[in-house]
């Protein structure tokens, strides 16, 4: 649902500025440990998640990040008690990867693999979230998110996060309005519009340009910038555009996602592998 | 302490037993040469390893994969940068080369650990002083402090290795004018005479002043001295005061009058003694004056017959010679070899005692042209004036200012010197038991390539073994790579101070890291690289300023005495030892004597001490009836001639 009018499509938001006092990412790594009885996979996964203070033009960790979770992700009803009893020895935490109701049947490997790495993803966003959540309650500068904020119930709501979108495999477009962004210059945003996921919370979002897409494709340098619904006016918008062009530098080279990831979210990146 | 770095080591730059890598924070005060220890947790036969090392390499970059990305990141505008909200992330890696393992067995590459600035007790055991800094026993002669951040250790030699009898010699490099080899040389004697154990022996330095003042006021406090240095001198144990027991000696100029030294200022002049030499001193040493492809076997026989049947006898020959000689100088073998001459012209004779005529010739022109080539140290009638061998005082040093001298008469300096020296501790009749021999330019003296000289053969006997004699070489000079290998490479303990980048270059070098190189060639005036035979690696290490007056300095505050008369002369040698004479009580006393005579009186004066000085120099004097104006009166002759004498006139 659309919150500006639609004209004009494209609006300019200014010079960049510097109000992002931090960064909050989280990453996530899995592996089969063991196949257990007719090819049951019985994932290892590790999530992490952490948030990067900025004093100094230098990012530290934020105190009480990282968050590490190691953990056995499994269909307990699938592979059985003793089997889930064997697995809690190892001292690590166990997931049912199955959803409560799911009937215990054999199924595909593959598919149970799956259900294993969505478990881990969530872990993952539970983590991110968890984070945000603290850092809205606790702190006063604004918090730069890799992704979206609806997830985060309560810092989906705060002035502080704002969620940024790398990826585009779903457009917020109408037909009329894609050639709008693909077409949107470096520096110039779209209309905001709003978006009202499932269980989730409702958000104000935009598309901002940061890099000149000439000569690559079209969501070179695209990104998509979520705030809470009750903070948006478009003076905010822009406000909020211009933070977000100015962490274009330093590019974030040799990462393929340069073009749209700020450095201090690689920075937490590299943090988190050095970690796990 | 707190936790200066980490140890890391990766495939591509794993950690061996004698290196190691470790990053640190950014603002960390580490950098090359710095001592740091390393704590493993890793425990080894029951015991935790430490690791000393000595910081050798750094590196440092960001996760910057090409430049190109830079350019990327700011559009090629290299002011954009200021924008930049973050700083990238940014790594200091250092290369340790490794001192010392605690426990020395097993030996293993550096582990995983803690890396922790040195302290002054780790200073002392990753350089091993602890061997030799034992309470009551120490042998330890510092020579400068060792500084790093909050860390500021002294550095101390082994006297057994820097003066023998283990190992001994030192080597100093460094480029001229930036106060790195004349003051680390003057800085080393005193913090030897201080702290050099008695029970040791005794010991005295030969300094030779080989340009400009450099070495001319040890004996005068320095002009200026700051509190930083007064500072190392009190924390090193070395009193920051001039040398007490200086002598200085040089040949005179050519025309005699004066000695041959910038040392010339009448307040100086107490301890400024004339170093001559007559015949027989020289013809020991003649081979050093003599071009080997001047002098064959035929002229070096006759030189030795002159040596052994001729000098300080009495010679006797009727048939060739007029009379018998007993040559003593240069004036009398002169005389000798005129006689012996003619009497083989009279006789027609080729040959004198198997010696050719033509050889005797040429023997006779070498010889006699040695007085000329070294005109003021070598005196035509044999008088002697020469350093105290024999009585040698501890903790003494004595200058021999060759500075204006020709380079043969050097040369000639240098290697009798230095022989007799030899002999003297041979015989342990020196009067000490050690000497420092410290020798500027050695490149010039003991060349890697050119001519074998006698005095590179000499300094390589010294090199190899003096220190078993006591006779120990301080040697400096520009470019290491310039001397003769064996020469260095018999020096247990090497100084550098900032080095010229060619010379780096040299495979000399190569065993340096390129940081340490680059270190070297920006050193700081003060600054020294040590190496000992203690030490794993070489160290950095600062001295203070000498506390001796510089030589610039001095010249400016004693200035040269003016060119002197030849009265002059006299009466500033003759005061010395008698204060009452006065320049008219001299220029009545040699108003009739020739100038050779009235130089001779005078050198062999200074050489006698008498007691009664007048009367000694006045003696020394041909005696000579003083001219009386004619009488005017007309004299009558004895009978009146004839007045009719036709050939009266």
């Amino acid at each position: 649902m659309p919150l500006e009018s639609a004209a004009p499509a494209v609006r300019a938001v200014g010079e960049p500025t510097v109000k992002f006092g931090a960064f909050l990412d989280g990453i996530q790594s899995s592996h089969t440990e063991y196949n257990g009885r007719n090819g049951v996979p019985i994932v290892g996964g590790t999530v992490a998640a952490v948030i990067r203070r900025r004093a100094d033009r230098v990012l530290h960790a934020w105190p009480g990040s990282p968050k590490i979770l190691h953990a056995f992700y499994a269909p307990f009803a699938i592979i059985g008690e003793s089997a889930v009893a064997w697995l809690r020895t190892g001292g690590i935490e166990l997931v049912d990867t199955l959803e409560r109701g799911d009937p215990p049947e054999a199924r595909h490997p593959m598919e149970l693999l799956a259900l294993a790495r969505n478990a881990v993803q969530r872990n993952r966003e539970r983590l991110e979230v968890e984070l945000a959540e603290a850092w809205c309650s606790s702190e006063a500068e604004p918090l730069f998110v890799d992704g979206g904020i609806s997830g985060a119930r309560n810092a989906s709501q705060s002035e502080l996060a704002v969620g940024v979108v790398k990826s585009h495999r779903t457009l917020y477009a109408t037909p009329e309005s894609l050639g709008v962004i693909t077409a949107l210059a470096v520096g110039m945003r779209t209309a905001s519009f709003e978006i009202r996921p499932k269980h989730r919370t409702t958000v104000a979002s935009w598309y901002l340009r940061l890099r000149d897409p000439r000569g690559r494709d079209p969501l070179f340098g695209l990104v998509r910038v979520e705030i809470a619904r009750d903070s948006w006016s478009a003076d905010r918008a822009d406000q909020v555009s211009r933070w977000v062009l100015a962490e274009r530098a330093p590019v974030s080279l040799p990462d393929k996602r340069w073009s749209t990831m700020a450095y201090g979210i690689r920075d937490c990146e590299e943090y988190l592998r050095a970690h796990l | 302490m707190s936790i200066l770095g980490r140890v890391v080591a990766t495939e591509r730059k794993p950690n061996t037993p004698h290196e190691f890598h470790f990053w640190t924070a950014l603002d960390s005060p580490v950098g090359i040469g710095t001592i740091v220890r390393v704590e493993s947790a890793q425990p080894v036969n029951g015991a935790l390893p430490v690791v000393y090392g000595v910081v050798v390499e750094g590196f440092g970059y960001t996760d910057v994969e090409t430049p190109l990305h830079e350019v990327l990141g700011y559009d090629g505008a290299p002011g954009g940068e200021a924008g930049a909200p973050t700083k990238r992330t940014e790594i200091r890696l250092y290369s340790a080369a490794v001192l010392r393992h605690v426990p020395e067995e097993p030996l293993q590459p550096v582990a995983m650990g803690t890396v922790h600035l040195a302290s002054d007790e780790d200073v002392a055991v990753a350089l091993r002083m602890d061997a030799y800094l034992a309470p009551g026993a120490s042998t330890g002669i510092p020579v400068g402090m060792y500084r790093s951040g909050a860390t500021s250790s002294p550095v101390w030699l082994d006297a057994d290795f820097l003066l023998g009898p283990e190992a001994a010699h030192l080597n100093i490099s460094g480029v001229s004018g930036l106060a790195t080899k004349t003051s680390a040389v003057e800085w080393l004697l005193a913090s030897i005479f201080a702290h050099f154990p008695e029970k040791k022996g005794r010991v005295a330095a030969v300094c030779f002043n080989v340009k400009g003042p450099d070495l001319c006021f040890l004996d005068q406090p320095a002009a200026k001295l700051d509190d930083a240095d007064r500072a190392l001198y009190d924390r090193l144990g070395v009193p920051a005061e001039p040398f007490k027991d200086v002598e200085y000696y040089a040949p005179y100029t050519a025309k005699g009058y004066a000695l041959n030294t910038l040392r010339s200022n009448e307040a100086l002049a107490h301890n400024v003694k004339p170093l001559t030499w007559g015949l027989r001193e020289v013809l020991q040493y003649a081979e050093v004056l003599l071009n080997k492809d001047d002098v064959d076997a035929k002229a070096d026989a006759l030189i030795d017959f002159i040596k052994e049947r001729v000098v300080d006898q009495t010679f006797e020959d009727p048939k060739y010679l007029s009379t018998a000689h007993t040559v003593q100088s240069f004036g009398e073998l002169e005389r000798w070899f005129r006689d012996l001459l003619t009497g083989m012209e009279k006789q027609n004779a080729e040959s004198w005692r198997t010696h050719h005529v033509a050889t005797i010739r040429k023997v006779r022109n070498r010889l006699t042209n040695i007085s000329t080539r070294c005109r003021g140290l070598v005196t035509d009638d044999g008088t002697v004036s020469d350093l105290p061998f024999g009585e040698f005082r501890d903790r003494a040093i004595y200058v021999v200012d060759v500075a204006n001298v020709e380079a043969d008469a050097q040369d000639l300096i240098f290697s009798r010197i230095v022989s007799t020296l030899r002999e003297h501790l041979e015989k342990r009749s020196l009067g000490v038991e050690h000497v420092i021999v410290f020798v500027d330019e050695l490149n010039k003296y003991a060349p890697s390539d050119g001519p074998d000289t006698y005095v590179r053969a000499m300094l390589l006997d010294i090199a190899e073994r003096g220190r078993y004699l006591g006779l120990v070489l301080f040697a400096a000079q520009q470019f290491r790579s310039q001397v003769h290998r064996r020469v260095v490479g018999n020096s247990g303990t090497a100084l550098f101070g900032r080095m010229d980048p060619d010379e780096l270059a040299t495979p000399g070098y190569a065993t340096l890291s390129p940081a340490t190189r680059t270190k070297l060639s920006t050193l700081e005036k003060g600054q020294l690289m040590v190496r000992h035979p203690h030490f794993s690696q070489p160290v950095f290490v600062r001295f203070p300023r000498p506390a001796v007056l510089s030589g610039r300095e001095g010249v400016e505050r004693f200035p040269q005495a003016a060119e002197q008369t030849l009265d002059e002369a006299v009466t500033r040698a003759l005061r010395s030892l008698d204060r009452s004479i006065t320049l008219e009580w001299v220029k009545e006393s040699i108003a009739l004597a020739e100038e050779d005579e009235v130089l001779r009186a005078r050198n062999r004066t200074v050489q006698t001490r008498p007691d009664d000085v007048k009367a000694y120099f006045r003696g020394q004097l041909k005696r000579r009836v003083r001219a009386e104006p004619a009488d005017a009166r007309p004299r009558q002759p004895l009978k009146k001639s004839p007045t009719d004498d036709p050939y009266g006139f």
